[in-house]
């Protein structure tokens, strides 16, 4: 039904073509180039006439010779048979015996001029052939160097868009049509990019055409029956098939049509679609690593959270069940003691998964610092606060120098690390130590200690404490999924601050951490005095 | 269990938690209204003049914060805030938007009594004009003599300190954000000036408590703003 450019037909046309391979290029002589044909003949007679008496009329028609030679090569074949035609006229009238008459006497002057116009057609064609090979080598110089500069921006695009963007570029550069690259949809239908498009892209190309190109992976173009677009529709070819379809607007058709330009066209084709095939497998290349590190961490997530998750949940559902299926045999006490069990599991509950969200969103980028200017005083007091319950029976001892001046970091999350530090402290220490926690404001930055009374950290896991999902003793009876510090971490470094584990000389593990201050605290107008 | 007590309005669209608080709110003697949608509970909170709403944030038809707003619009009716995203932001934009009080999930229902009371208690006392004395713990404030003691010790604030102090005890118990505060107490410009709340809550911090660090009555809400312990604090 539809029909693609014929490769035949090409070939036939292809001597054709060949002389007028570039449509900028090709030279039909103009006016100009015609006149020369005349007047250089006409110039030629008037310096041999002084000579005439002197030259015999075979240097003369030399001299006739060497013009045609020169419009020849300056001005083409055409021009210089007309040179030649001129030549034999002006010989035979001024010149040739008897002059001022065409007609020619001598015999020997007959052939010369016969043997000087078969020289002269013969030499203007070697020189238009001289010439046609240059004007070839020239052009395919500028399609070598088209074909390179494309290679070259294409080599460092890495992004799809920025692929196709270069071949819009250079498509319209070359072969001077406003062109544009369609790709099928997520149902495989061709339709145009989300990115909005160039000022030399192509709008309006026939979609129905280039689902046809795409589907059967042929070319389509004027040439073809069934249209009347003035575009031409290639078909991306790639190693597994086609993968999309170039629309290109014939600005000047022929060109388009000719061997040369059709291999460029091809080849820039080629490149573009090799490149965007390099792009997808390099994506797909990253997505399939990503991917493998997301199933690792989602396995370690699964497999310490089932614990954690579980041992509360059996407790909730046991005491849940006891209480529901009870017909009276529980007294009050029981019962009471039941559902306090109940709500402490579900706190505890509560409490992980609060992390793992917590956490989830750290790893997601998704936190934004809000940050903001407090005092650590009032940090520290209101994770005092929070844990208020927990540390009922614990001595804190709080230090702090310069508690009022000001610091510049999110006070939500920065509590959250101070929390935690203090929950591990607590959770770790014997019950009736101290736990400490110390705070210095000071000009490069802030620093906060917590120190505990516990076992401290061997040495070769001070590192590794902060790591997701890691414990030292794992199920052990202490509750935790081991994010606490991990959020400290991420946290910490989200302000640009340092954190870090050692052990204290009297027992017990110290966590410090760093967060260096990069503005100077604003300054309040002093209050009036009332 | 037939109850006579106030009218409460539960817009709540989980289907296991309402029932839940119905139950519980009906057996402290509150008669509970409870519907799933937020545009149903504007209209109930218009038509049966309820004494406290109980606003989830999260709701299917229009959001939390747009029924605050609306409401706002026209009634005084006293709001808690349920939440179940533990984003300060969406806490404060709710408390700016006129809610008086939050609770996020999960919570317990002796602390969501004892918001509601507290809540109900305000409201009751709101109509007896100025309050003119206030004392939690050691803390005393003469409202209108602008005196301030702890224990027997008397202590100077400046102007700006006690115009904080006097907000926060108009709010006692509740939180009041660090935008309201900003506006009430330094006017509405500053209100992107938080350093300067920090730094006179600081300055009161530390004439008022025994330590600073560990404060007894002006407790810091993280991300939210401030709360002044009151006596019969929830």
């Amino acid at each position: 039904m539809i029909l693609s450019v014929e490769r035949t037909l090409l070939k036939s046309t292809s001597k054709a073509a060949e002389k007028l391979f570039d449509y900028h290029h090709s030279e039909s002589p103009s006016h100009g180039h015609w006149l020369w044909g005349i007047a250089i003949p006409l110039l030629l007679t008037l310096i041999d006439w002084p000579f005439r008496e002197i030259l015999t009329t075979s240097n003369i028609l030399m001299f006739y010779l060497l013009g045609v030679f020169f419009v020849a090569i300056r001005f083409g074949f055409w021009p210089s048979i007309l040179a030649s035609l001129t030549n034999a006229g002006a010989f035979a009238y001024f010149f040739a015996p008897p002059i001022f008459s065409f007609a020619i006497a001598e015999p020997e002057n007959l052939a010369g001029l016969a043997v000087t116009m078969v020289v002269g057609t013969v030499t203007s064609k070697l020189a238009e052939n001289v010439r046609h090979q240059a004007r070839v080598a020239e052009q395919r110089e500028r399609r070598v160097s088209a074909l390179y500069r494309l290679s070259k921006e294409l080599a460092e695009a890495r992004l799809e868009t920025e692929i196709i963007e270069i071949g819009v570029r250079h498509i319209y550069a070359e072969f001077g049509g406003r062109n544009t690259f369609l790709f099928p949809d997520r149902n495989g239908l061709l339709c145009y990019a989300d990115e909005p498009p160039l000022d030399i892209s192509l709008q309006g190309a026939n979609l129905s055409v280039a689902r046809w190109v795409f589907n059967h992976g042929q070319m389509a173009d004027k040439g073809t029956d069934t249209f009347s677009d003035s575009s031409i529709y290639v078909p991306l070819n790639g190693s597994t098939g086609t993968i999309g379809v170039l629309a290109l607007e014939q600005i000047n058709l022929p060109g388009i049509f000719f061997a040369e330009q059709r291999q460029l066209l091809d080849t820039f084709v080629n490149q573009i679609v090799h490149t965007l095939e390099r792009a997808n497998l390099a994506e797909k290349a990253k997505e399939a690593t990503l991917k493998m590190q997301a199933e690792t961490l989602r396995n370690s997530l699964l497999s310490s959270i089932s614990h954690d998750l579980r041992t509360p949940l059996a407790t909730i559902v046991c005491a849940a069940s006891t209480l529901e299926t009870d017909t009276g045999q529980l007294d009050e006490d029981r019962k009471r003691k039941l559902a306090g069990a109940i709500s402490e599991e579900a706190q505890r509950m509560s409490d992980l998964t609060t992390k793992i969200l917590e956490m989830a969103r750290l790893e997601a980028g998704e936190v934004v610092l809000n940050r903001q200017w407090y005092a650590p005083e009032e940090i520290v007091g209101s994770a005092l606060r929070r844990l208020d319950k927990k540390l009922k029976s614990r001595q804190v001892n709080v230090t702090m120098t310069d508690g009022q001046a000001l610091i510049y970091v999110d006070a939500v999350l920065l509590q959250q690390v101070i929390v935690n530090l203090l929950d591990n402290a607590d959770k770790y220490s014997p019950p009736g130590l101290p736990i400490g926690i110390s705070v210095e404001t000071a000009p490069s930055g802030l620093s906060i200690a917590v120190a505990d009374s516990g076992l401290g950290i061997p040495e070769h896991l001070q590192e590794k404490i902060f790591d997701k999902f890691f414990r030292i003793h794992a199920e052990s009876a202490q509750s935790g999924v081991g994010l606490g510090l991990s959020i400290c971490r991420a946290i910490v470094e989200a302000h640009g601050g340092k954190i870090h584990a050692t052990n204290r000389s009297i027992g017990g593990a110290v966590f410090q951490l760093h967060l260096p201050v990069s503005e100077a605290p604003p300054i309040i107008d002093p209050e009036e005095k009332s | 269990m037939k109850t006579a007590g106030p009218l409460l309005l539960l817009i709540e669209d989980d289907p296991q938690l309402r029932p839940l608080l119905i139950t519980t709110l009906e057996s402290q003697d509150y008669k509970v209204l409870a519907v799933a949608g937020g545009r149903e509970g504007l209209t109930f909170a218009r038509n049966r003049q309820p004494g406290l709403l109980i606003l989830d944030l999260g709701l299917p038809d229009i959001d939390g914060q747009e029924v605050i707003r609306r409401l706002r619009t026209w009634s005084e009716l006293p709001i808690i805030v349920l939440s179940a995203r533990d984003q300060e932001s969406d806490i404060t934009q709710a408390l700016d938007n006129g809610a008086d009080d939050y609770l996020t999930k999960p919570f317990s229902t002796a602390e969501l009594m004892s918001r509601v009371k507290a809540l109900l208690r305000r409201v009751a006392k709101l109509p007896g004009g100025a309050q003119e004395y206030f004392q939690v713990g050691e803390l005393k404030v003469e409202l209108t003599k602008r005196r301030v003691f702890v224990g027997e010790r008397e202590v100077h604030l400046t102007l700006i300190e006690f115009r904080l102090l006097s907000e926060l005890v108009r709010n006692a118990g509740f939180v009041v954000t660090h935008r309201q505060l900003l506006e009430k107490v330094w006017g509405a410009s500053y209100v992107e000036h938080s350093h300067y709340l920090r730094i006179y809550m600081a300055q009161l911090r530390h004439k008022i408590e025994s330590d600073p660090a560990r404060p007894r009555y002006f407790l810091t809400e993280a991300g939210v703003g401030y709360r002044l312990c009151a006596e019969d604090m929830p």
